[in-house]
């Protein structure tokens, strides 16, 4: 009895127990000031850890391995300590878990989301903007890339280390079969889905699972029709999904859904799944960034497709008020720099590091964030590989932002949870605008005050 | 009982110590911080700000997710329960009547629940999927009935259930040990006298075997609930509640509260409210099944 108790009430309360107790200690604000990047004092080499949120035999993290080892040569003493949790929910709570206890390593990543704002308004992280002219590199970035990283307010607190394009990959010949073409408004998907259904093919693979793929699709309607500015007004309750352009892009959800254009089953299909119902020639559509080119663009993928793939890039709408080459171009999450425990020494790993960095990643195949490098195309690449590295030349000014990133965590998790259900047509998009536009003013405008 | 001598009682008590101390430090601390942070609101960095009985007021008022996810629970428990205790007593029942391989089918029942969860809920994953198809879609067309292939885990009204069955399957094993461990202990001249008596295989068990091991019964069941109440790992890993809120329970809402909305103050609410749940099950588990001793 008292064993049965002992547990449900360590189950009950395990997740409060350690915050509680370092609760005290959170909150307290970093010794350094933010914008001293430049700090006076000796270079005395130790350990630092990089708290990050990346696959861990991925291009950053192989490019960050081998400059802390060039560095460490000349600075015998040094290591980097990589620290990885490539699954984003598991991240999160770790990385917030040790803000709360104030325990946050000298780098750790993050998105630009209210809670990182909130450390930032607190001086737990160094001004990047500050940092990065400081270390003469800020010029070297693509603006896109930094300004996928930057609060609303424009200022700077996460450096980027990757630019990604996400297209729609497709099917040429499952698109011949079916007797469709490209799609060239947004409002030609549902009708592109029904007569691939028809035919009997998968329209779109989607990784359900993961909640952030078919957010994005909430996010193209209003970027196309709205611009980004739609969204930054929703999340604070300034806009909302009841107004003309968010019952457009609801309507547009639910005509997917409608139309079937996910394969059945799509809230329980992982990444993986999705990706292999793509390359084994099932689905004719997949929605996914340039961090794939090593499955899409290679002799990696299956021969009996690989000269079917093509891709094109985010349709617009009839009244579009952005371009078509403007898109979701993300820099991925950010490296913040701690404010407390920043010194001469992380300076000057930071200054090594940021300006080796674009050529040791570009040679992995991958886009810098950077446009002062080449990205090198593998030897095993298909003629798509470099079209999709060029492609990133002619990204225009305004990105689209995922709106997993953007609003509060609360009207986010309920986002996705609604999303499903509209798309399975669970609900109708009168239910799901009335249910996000209260979530989000009971949330949004407290969590961006 | 013979009165212990005072230095042995002093022993005792010694060696009781410890245990009690790190049964308040490990269990009842907690809770009493949980309820002390259900009055405020904390996002973990901020200052914390005394809210009084707000997060009370909304839990029980003002919020619908909370109220689907009791609901879940509820579903998630009796589905659990029905598994394990109704399992594992037809299982141990038809091991006393095995003469030979009782050994290797105790081993086979409790294998699931040594393997870790993350295994399990992979597994599942797989056993359930539609695209690719999964085992039960697999033999559902096997043996033509093609037309109830589904997507177990995207379908509504199938997912609670879904996420259910593994946690159910997994102690099922585990439950029909302690069991089975209790019908041993059955005289069996009593079970010989009612025979002779003439009393069926079911008067049998329901009149001799069962009542015997009700003390064992109820703790069976004690353990099970409250296992269940605070289950957690296999909805989270299979479909982290969804679709929508369909396989939400307290327990994976809290740990969304408290880890992605970090809202600690919330999220404890929640987690008193689970506490009190669980005091409360196995009061009425306590109070039904003494009541039909005593009748």
């Amino acid at each position: 009895m008292n064993t049965t108790r002992t547990r449900l009430a360590l189950a009950a309360t395990v997740a409060t127990i350690g915050l509680l107790l370092s609760g005290c200690s959170g909150g307290s604000s970093g010794t350094s000031d933010p914008t001293d990047v430049s700090p006076e004092g000796e270079i005395v080499p130790r350990e630092i850890s990089w708290l990050l949120s990346r696959p861990a035999d991925g291009g950053v993290i192989t490019a960050m391995e081998q400059i802390a080892d060039e560095y460490a040569k000349d600075h015998p003493g040094f290591a980097l300590n990589l620290i990885t949790t490539p699954d984003r929910p598991s991240y999160i709570q770790k990385y917030e878990t040790l803000a709360a206890a104030n325990k946050l390593p000298e780098l750790f990543d993050t998105d630009a989301t209210p809670f990182a704002q909130k450390l930032a308004s607190q001086g737990t992280m160094m001004d990047a903007e500050a940092l990065l002219k400081d270390l003469g590199v800020y010029d070297d970035y693509r603006p896109a890339a930094l300004n996928y990283q930057r609060f609303d307010d424009g200022s700077l607190y996460m450096v980027p280390f990757e630019f990604q394009l996400e297209f729609f990959w497709y099917n040429k010949a499952l698109f011949q079969q079916a007797g469709v073409e490209v799609p060239k408004t947004l409002d030609d998907f549902p009708a592109l889905c029904t007569k691939l259904r028809a035919a009997g093919i998968t329209p779109i693979a989607l990784d359900g699972q993961d909640q952030w793929p078919l957010e994005r699709y909430m996010a193209y309607y209003p970027f196309r029709t709205a611009g980004p500015d739609y969204v930054q007004q929703l999340k604070k309750g300034d806009a909302k999904l009841s107004d003309e352009t968010g019952e457009q892009a609801v309507q547009w959800l639910s005509d997917l859904g409608s139309a079937g254009c996910f394969q059945d089953g799509f809230s329980s299909t992982g990444y993986s799944d999705a990706q292999a119902s793509f390359t084994s020639g099932k689905a004719a559509v997949y929605n996914i960034g340039t961090w794939e080119l090593n499955s899409l663009a290679t002799d990696a993928l299956d021969p009996s497709v690989r000269d079917d793939i093509d891709y094109f890039t985010l349709p617009v709408t009839t009244d579009s008020v952005t371009a078509a080459n403007e898109y979701v171009s993300p820099s991925g999450i950010g490296m913040a720099v701690n404010a407390k425990t920043y010194d001469p020494l992380v300076r000057d790993f930071l200054s090594f590091a940021l300006k080796r960095y674009p050529e040791v990643y570009a040679a992995t195949g991958a886009l810098s964030p950077t446009t002062n490098v080449q990205t090198t195309i593998p030897d095993n690449a298909t003629p798509l590989y470099q079209r999709a590295v060029d492609q990133a030349n002619d990204v225009g000014e305004k990105t689209a932002m995922p709106w997993d990133t953007q609003l509060d965590p609360t009207s986010n998790t309920r986002l996705q949870q609604e999303l499903t259900l509209l798309l399975q047509g669970e609900i109708d998009p009168d239910e799901f605008i009335g249910t996000m536009d209260g979530v989000i003013a009971d949330n949004g405008p407290k969590a961006f005050q | 009982m013979p009165m212990l001598p005072q230095r042995s009682r002093l022993s005792v008590l010694v060696f009781l110590l410890p245990p009690l101390a790190l049964y308040g430090i490990a269990v009842l601390l907690p809770i009493f911080q949980s309820l002390f942070l259900s009055f405020f609101d904390w996002d973990g960095i901020s200052p914390m700000l005394f809210v009084g009985f707000e997060n009370y007021v909304r839990m029980f008022t003002g919020d619908t997710v909370f109220w689907i996810a009791f609901r879940n629970t509820l579903g998630y428990v009796v589905i659990c329960l029905v598994l394990q205790l109704g399992g594992a007593l037809i299982v141990a029942s038809l091991l006393t009547l095995l003469r030979r391989g009782r050994e290797v089918v105790k081993t086979l029942y409790i294998l699931p629940a040594v393997i870790s969860t993350v295994a399990i809920a992979f597994l599942f994953q797989r056993i359930y999927s539609l695209d690719p198809e999964g085992l039960i879609n697999q033999v559902l067309e096997f043996i033509g009935l093609g037309n109830l292939q589904n997507a177990w885990l995207s379908d509504v009204s199938t997912v609670l259930a879904a996420v259910s069955v593994p946690e159910g399957w997994r102690f099922t094993g585990l439950y029909m040990l302690i069991i089975y461990a209790a019908l041993l202990a059955v005289p069996a001249e009593l079970e010989e006298a009612a025979k002779l008596d003439g009393a069926s295989w079911w008067q049998t068990f329901w009149r001799i075997r069962f009542p015997y091991i009700r003390p064992v019964w109820i703790t069976t069941t004690i353990i099970a609930t409250t296992n269940a109440l605070r289950g957690f790992d296999i909805p989270y890993l299979l479909t982290n509640g969804g679709p929508g809120q369909s396989s939400e329970l307290l327990t994976t809402y809290m740990y969304k509260t408290a880890f992605t909305s970090t809202n600690y103050g919330y999220a404890s609410t929640i987690s008193v409210f689970v506490v009190v749940e669980c005091l409360v099950a196995v009061g009425l588990i306590f109070l039904l099944l003494r009541r039909k001793a005593d009748a």
